[in-house]
């Protein structure tokens, strides 16, 4: 790496509106996953498995326990002299400050982190996806092209191609049209919303869209659009291997319950591109006389007495006495008590259900249940 | 085992920590590195990794061989704390060392053991004998209903300094040893801990206590969150269950997999457990593999070993089996 080749910056600013009451109190990408992780790691993990050193995480929708978790980013290696991460929250000029507009526009009022870092790249990141992906490789691909931006993508099936920016590339990698969330698709390759610019036209590009009344200060309405009508050298890097969006309720748990079984498409567990986290250290976890587990994953802390089935238990969950706990994620510190019965549910950190009362449905066509963190759940209230 | 006085220290707000080396200390310092998980990692104080007298720390007898401190004077000196508290690590328990130090501030004693009744006989553990308040005696083992020293004691800094030039011709000495003749000019008392502790001075009590933190009541207080065991973080993901393992009455950590069955046991980190082989009444320590269809029961199987498929592994609950460290 030269001086800084490559900074990243990392948008985890965004209220994650469609996750509901998972993301009511806290920021998307802080929203516990997988038993042990929060989203984010998995974008702080692979800066770090990429030898991306410096990472500015853009925060701003209920920024406290994201802060805290990410702290000096040292449980992600990332606590260097030369780099490190820095947490970068909407702030104040002496002509006044705003909230970020857009997601182009976060990046614009830190410009001055960019040019702090004299970086020659810049690579933009959301704080909400879940993959393994060496970025080294993605620049490699940006310089072998000699490329002003390279777009990570993937195909995805065409009856969700009209939710993803959607790309038509020549044979050569060359972006010849990018269409963002296209009615009718006429490709089904997608962005992933994983950008890698030279910074300096990053730069002057953003400082041009700053001033421009039309654009809503959108990297996929408006800075791609405007890049590929400039002529500029827009390539592809494309990406093979799981991806997923974990911005809704139904994909939280699809993806959660794709952790699942014995030989999952994506492995959590694997060490040679390790996901790394923040964890809080607990005992081990505790499976009691009559408790019984199948097709799950269990975090440290937990205790279980009654009966779980593919299902996930974070860190510190509880499972009572003739509990019934199936399909479902219980994030850290959730309670189901004693003779309670939950299928398909999502429960929020330190969330109770109480004693004997059932949640959530094994019909497919109903939506999963959710309680949000710090809920109680009574008898008669579900 | 140092996670437990480590985490007392600095859950009573000690934030430095001469740490005496034992003989063999690879383990130990890849366990405490710079102190970081227990908070130890501060510019003023911290972890010191002081050397230890090599003979003396591998020796089991000695709590507090003299020339362990003695070598470490300067550690001392240099502190302007007025208290010292000394902890081995023979004994697994959470306590807040904030109850130590105000009994020894009321009692005005020099030194203040840290003791417990005794509620099983222990050739390994140290016994306290008084005279009214004040220690009277030590002596090697202990019967029930003795009053037992738990290898911790608070003394004044600058006292502790003093009787380390006392003792410096005797420096081979365990320090309570040194002072038998001299209970009547040091004022030496004792508080009586109440909470749970174990004495793991044997491989037979190291399985015992294990298997009694399968009792909620007593691993809830050993682990309780406000007082928090802290130890080397790992980046090991949650334990995975497949479909059609069996697990009952059983601590288990994280990064483990689990094909098969287990119950009344303790399972370590990375741990495999392949289908059809099952685990009873055993503790396995970390990156073991069980193969499938083999048996392990009544067994301690350290670290990085592999039980071959199909093959027993089998203690008595009388006489425990023990598989010594692999090298994987």
């Amino acid at each position: 790496m030269s001086k800084k080749e490559c900074v990243a910056m990392l948008l985890a600013g965004g209220q994650g509106s469609r996750l509901g009451a998972l993301t009511s109190s806290i920021a998307k990408p802080a929203v516990s996953f997988g038993g042990k992780f929060r989203i984010i790691d998995f974008a702080l993990s692979n800066c770090a498995n990429s030898g991306i050193n410096t990472v500015g995480v853009l925060t701003q929708y209920r920024p406290y326990l994201l802060h805290s978790y990410i702290g000096t980013g040292e449980a992600w290696n990332l606590d260097s002299r030369d780099g490190g991460v820095s947490i970068l929250p909407p702030y104040a000029t002496q002509t006044g400050g705003a909230w970020y507009a857009g997601t182009a526009d976060a990046v614009t009022q830190n410009i001055g982190f960019l040019e702090q870092n004299d970086a020659e790249y810049v690579l933009i990141l959301s704080g909400d996806q879940l993959y393994r992906m060496d970025y080294h490789k993605m620049l490699e691909n940006h310089i072998r092209h000699n490329a002003d931006l390279t777009i990570a993508v993937m195909p995805v099936p065409w009856e969700e191609a009209s939710r993803f920016g959607i790309i038509t590339q020549d044979e050569d990698e060359k972006i010849l049209k990018f269409t963002e969330k296209p009615n009718k698709p006429d490709s089904n390759l997608a962005s992933m919303g994983i950008y890698i610019f030279n910074a300096k036209l990053l730069i002057d590009t953003l400082k041009e869209d700053a001033v421009d009344q039309q654009s809503e200060h959108d990297f996929g309405n408006d800075i791609i659009p405007k890049l590929l009508a400039d002529q500029k050298r827009l390539y592809t890097f494309r990406f093979e291997g799981f991806w997923r969006d974990v911005g809704t309720i139904s994909s939280y748990h699809e993806t959660s319950m794709d952790l699942l079984g014995d030989k999952p498409e994506f492995d959590i567990s694997s060490t040679d591109f390790p996901i790394m986290s923040n964890p809080s250290i607990r005992p081990p976890h505790y499976v009691g006389p009559d408790g019984s587990i199948s097709d799950s994953l269990v975090g440290n802390g937990c205790k279980v007495f009654g009966t779980v089935r593919h299902s996930i238990l974070s860190t510190d969950a509880y499972v009572g006495d003739r509990a019934i706990v199936e399909d479902s994620v219980l994030l850290p510190g959730a309670v189901v008590k004693e003779g309670a019965h939950i299928v398909r549910a999502i429960l929020g950190e330190n969330s109770i259900v109480e004693e004997d009362v059932v949640l959530g449905s094994v019909d497919m066509t109903k939506d999963t249940a959710v309680i949000g963190n710090d809920v109680v759940v009574g008898k008669g209230e579900e | 085992m140092i996670d437990f006085p480590l985490s007392n220290m600095v859950n009573c707000g000690i934030r430095t920590v001469g740490l005496v080396m034992p003989y063999n200390y690879r383990s130990l310092i890849d366990h405490v590195g710079s102190g970081k998980d227990w908070m130890l990692d501060r510019k003023n104080g911290g972890l010191f990794v002081l050397p230890g007298s090599a003979f003396g720390t591998s020796r089991s007898g000695a709590r507090f061989l003299i020339r362990d401190i003695l070598h470490n004077k300067s550690f001392l000196t240099r502190s302007d704390a007025k208290y010292v508290i000394c902890s081995a690590s023979n004994y697994v328990y959470n306590i807040d060392y904030s109850e130590l130090v105000a009994a020894h501030e009321q009692s005005g004693a020099d030194v203040t053991m840290l003791t417990r009744l005794c509620t099983e006989d222990d050739a390994d553990t140290v016994g306290v004998m008084f005279d009214g308040e004040r220690v009277r005696a030590t002596k090697h083992g202990v019967t029930y209903g003795d009053t037992a020293f738990l290898d911790c004691f608070i003394a004044d800094r600058e006292l502790l300094l003093r009787l380390l030039d006392w003792y410096e011709a005797v420096d081979y000495m365990d320090l309570f040893e040194a002072m038998e003749g001299d209970f009547g000019r040091v004022d030496v008392r004792s508080h009586i801990y109440e909470g749970y502790a174990a004495p793991v001075f044997t491989t037979e009590a190291y399985f015992a206590h294990n298997m009694e933190l399968l009792d909620p009541k007593i691993s809830d207080q050993l682990f309780d969150p406000a007082r928090s065991i802290k130890t080397k973080a790992h980046d090991t993901p949650p334990t995975k269950y497949e479909r059609g393992c069996y697990v009952r009455n059983s601590l288990i950590s994280a990064g483990t997999r689990v094909y098969g069955s287990v119950a009344d046991s303790i399972l370590g980190r990375s741990i495999v457990i392949e289908s059809g082989a099952t685990v009873r009444n055993s503790i396995i320590m970390q990156g073991c593999v069980i193969e499938s269809g083999a048996r392990v029961e009544n067994a301690i199987i350290d670290r990085h070993n592999v039980i071959p498929a199909g093959t027993e592994f089998r203690g008595t609950p009388e006489d425990i089996l023990i598989k010594e460290k692999g090298h994987a």
